[in-house]
């Protein structure tokens, strides 16, 4: 289609425009859908999408993921567990925390306890030694609070920290 | 109840390993790398995202927001604890909100965690004010994500009550 051309290259280097919305949306209901499918769809072409995935995917933008439940990777038990930090900088307490392979995500906050993380286990005896060698073998670690998730009720992300 | 869950198989955990970081991958390549025909790949993914254990979705960088503006978004978790008798009702209360994107019950459902992204520190300040405001709550933390130290996108909290709802009617038959 004729009128695709001005709009194959992005205006802004680093912005979603219209179309990577409306792209974007479509691959909300199905991420496997084919550009060729998705440019019917939208009235573009299918090497016009296909090139516009490609290039919010190069740009960090946007990426397509398989979002896998603990569970596929033969973890039993997740749990948010926040350290309180004293006499050291958080981010150094953070940092020696997120070299944990079972530790998933850990974020510094605003709130009591700056340093959070998500932390899966295979049995509840991990958990217990989770929890003790964090307040034990990190330094700087003044409390520890370990929350056990038990019901999800929604998991809806469309955004994450892509860079991280 | 998270007994119940489906038995999963390396074979799972190897497809879904492979599908993380593009789940448009070719499942003809994945076959191949997998040792395994496409029509087992397709099966065991349709099988995985019928169990809610699979999401194969677009996933927008939060530093560059949702839109043209491209103004990043903000994280905040909210942690509260309700009075007795009320958490269901504080539970539909916080679902109601279109800017929590997650939420679970932690440490024997006497404690709610909301994951909400928002565009701006004005709405984080809108929805604070919300919640708070909804009836039974007892105590409410809020934290703004500061800094994201480690992300793994790929594995996490993903199948909800409802899949797991869903589940138990498809074993029994």
């Amino acid at each position: 289609m004729a009128e695709d051309k001005p709009t194959t290259r992005r205006s802004k280097g680093l912005a979603l425009d219209d179309i990577d919305l409306r792209i974007i949306e479509v691959l909300k209901r199905d991420g496997r859908a084919q550009s060729t499918v998705i440019g019917e769809e939208l009235g573009l072409t299918g090497n016009l999408v296909a090139n516009r995935i490609r290039a919010m995917d190069a740009a960090g933008l946007m990426r397509v993921v398989a979002l896998a439940d603990f569970r596929v990777h033969g973890y039993r038990l997740l749990a948010r567990i926040r350290l309180q930090v004293s006499g050291r900088a958080p981010l150094e307490v953070a940092q020696e925390l997120a070299e944990r392979e079972h530790v998933l995500s850990v974020h510094i906050t605003s709130g009591r306890y700056p340093v959070s993380c998500l932390y899966a286990f295979h049995a509840a005896r991990e958990m217990i030694e989770a929890a003790r060698d964090v307040s034990a073998g990190i330094a700087g670690v003044e409390d520890v609070d370990v929350e056990l998730l038990n019901t999800v009720y929604r998991y809806n992300t469309a955004v994450g920290p892509l860079a991280a | 109840m998270i007994d119940q869950f489906p038995q999963t198989d390396d074979l799972d955990r190897q497809i879904a390993e492979a599908l993380a970081d593009d789940a448009r991958l070719s499942f003809r390549k994945i076959a191949a790398d997998l040792g395994v025909t496409e029509g087992t790949v397709r099966g065991r993914v349709k099988r995985l995202q019928n169990a809610g254990l699979l999401k194969l979705v677009p996933i927008v960088d939060i530093a560059r927001g949702m839109d043209a503006t491209n103004a990043g978004q903000h994280m905040m978790f909210v942690t509260v604890k309700c009075a007795s008798g009320k958490l269901d009702a504080v539970r539909e209360g916080l679902l109601a909100l279109p800017q929590v994107r997650a939420l679970y019950d932690a440490n024997a459902a006497l404690r709610l965690i909301a994951v909400c992204v928002l565009p701006s520190l004005d709405e984080a300040a809108a929805v604070t004010n919300q919640v708070l405001a909804l009836d039974g709550i007892r105590e409410a933390e809020t934290e703004l994500v500061l800094q994201t130290v480690k992300y793994n996108a790929a594995i996490g909290p993903i199948a909800t009550v409802e899949d797991l709802r869903g589940l138990d009617s498809v074993d029994e038959g």
